[in-house]
């Protein structure tokens, strides 16, 4: 049972009470709004994290899987003499959106064009080119999950937040007020009835005489 | 007639605190709004695409939804066609609507949708599972708008 909210049993005070149980409803309803689409965009994130780990695990193994034939084929010592001078810059563009009120960070791989591949094509084999393609797919892969997993945290946090809010609104700011006008409604039929009872009783000792 | 003390007519802090509650979900929810749409030509002439946020803040356009979105309608439309595209969220729960200039919008969200829809009213009305699909293809490109009819 919700508790009573301490208040003068006065029309005033009830009039208050009414004016607060309509401003808490609008409060809950767009708490609530707003929680129905995190939790949209949430459980859509949290299905394209899982999308994105197992893409990106696919893709490590593959690289992996293609990086060793590679090895296999040109030696570890000359393969590392060729790839040590050929480090590409890759650019990731960062920035953030908004969704219902929460800022998400937003990534993006920028492609300038050219493959990420410096190394002499003379000496190496298409093992290597095909792992230096798997990678440049890893490393998209990666940036997609970097962002869609901090977005999954970010959302959960403000689902959370959101929650606490509306359930506060439903379960005790709502509730109480409502036992409070009931309250004071009866409390002021009762004076009505009160009254009236007095009222009869006067008339009959006034007929009395 | 004795007249209403201060106290009667004066907001009590509780109902203060409701309504600042009340303006500031509004305000949050809202501030992610851009402060004016952008052409989809002009964006994809820019290096970071992006707009400037009623907070102030930038939200940045991904450049793949960009060329995709480029890919599905004409050069004629991509310049009539404002970004981020509007998704207002009304009193009815169950559905939305994309506010929408011209009929490109309903082009793009047909083709998105793969399915038909109409614009009524300059709106066009999608349901919650069709909204899901379409934040997923256009994440950066679409932004909520908490109407003010909700709470009306």
């Amino acid at each position: 049972m919700p508790e009573l909210i301490k208040v003068r049993p006065t029309k005033i005070e009830l009039v208050k009470l009414k004016r607060r149980l309509s401003l808490a409803q609008r409060v809950q309803k767009i708490v609530k709004d707003r929680l129905s689409i995190l939790t949209m965009e949430f459980l859509q994130t949290a299905r394209d994290t899982v999308e994105a780990k197992r893409k990106l695990l696919d893709e490590l193994s593959k690289l992996y899987k293609a990086l060793s034939i590679a090895v296999g084929y040109h030696g570890y010592i000359a393969l590392e003499k060729e790839l040590i001078a050929t480090e590409a810059d890759s650019e990731v563009t960062a920035g953030l959106r908004n969704i219902a009120g929460v800022r998400i960070p937003s990534f993006e791989l920028m492609s300038n064009g050219k493959p990420m591949r410096e190394y002499n094509m003379v000496d190496t084999s298409s093992w290597l080119d095909h792992s230096a393609q798997l990678s440049e797919e890893c490393l998209k892969a990666i940036v997609e999950l970097a962002e869609l997993q901090r977005s999954f945290e970010l959302l959960a946090m403000e689902i959370n937040r959101t929650k606490r809010i509306t359930n506060a609104l439903e379960y005790i700011v709502i509730p109480r007020l409502q036992v409070t006008i009931n309250y004071l409604n009866m409390k002021f039929e009762e004076r009505d009835r009160e009254e009236k009872a007095r009222l009869k009783r006067v008339k009959v000792l006034v007929a009395r005489g | 007639m004795s007249k209403p003390s201060q106290d009667e007519t004066r907001q009590s802090p509780y109902e203060k605190m409701l309504q600042e509650c009340l303006s500031g979900e509004l305000r949050v929810v809202n501030a992610g709004l851009p402060r004016s749409q952008k052409r989809l030509s002009n964006l994809l002439n820019e290096k970071y695409p992006h707009v400037i946020c009623k907070d102030g803040s930038t939200h940045l356009f991904k450049k793949s939804e960009l060329e995709y979105l480029a890919s599905i309608i004409d050069a004629d439309e991509q310049e009539r066609l404002p970004l981020p595209m509007l998704i207002e969220l009304g009193a009815n729960q169950a559905e939305a609507a994309i506010i929408c200039e011209g009929n490109v919008e309903e082009k793009v969200i047909s083709k998105a949708l793969n399915m038909s829809v109409t614009c009524e009213q300059r709106r066009i009305r999608v349901y919650k599972p069709q909204l899901a699909l379409l934040r997923r293809k256009f994440k950066t490109t679409t932004v909520y708008v908490f109407s003010p009819k909700i709470v009306a």
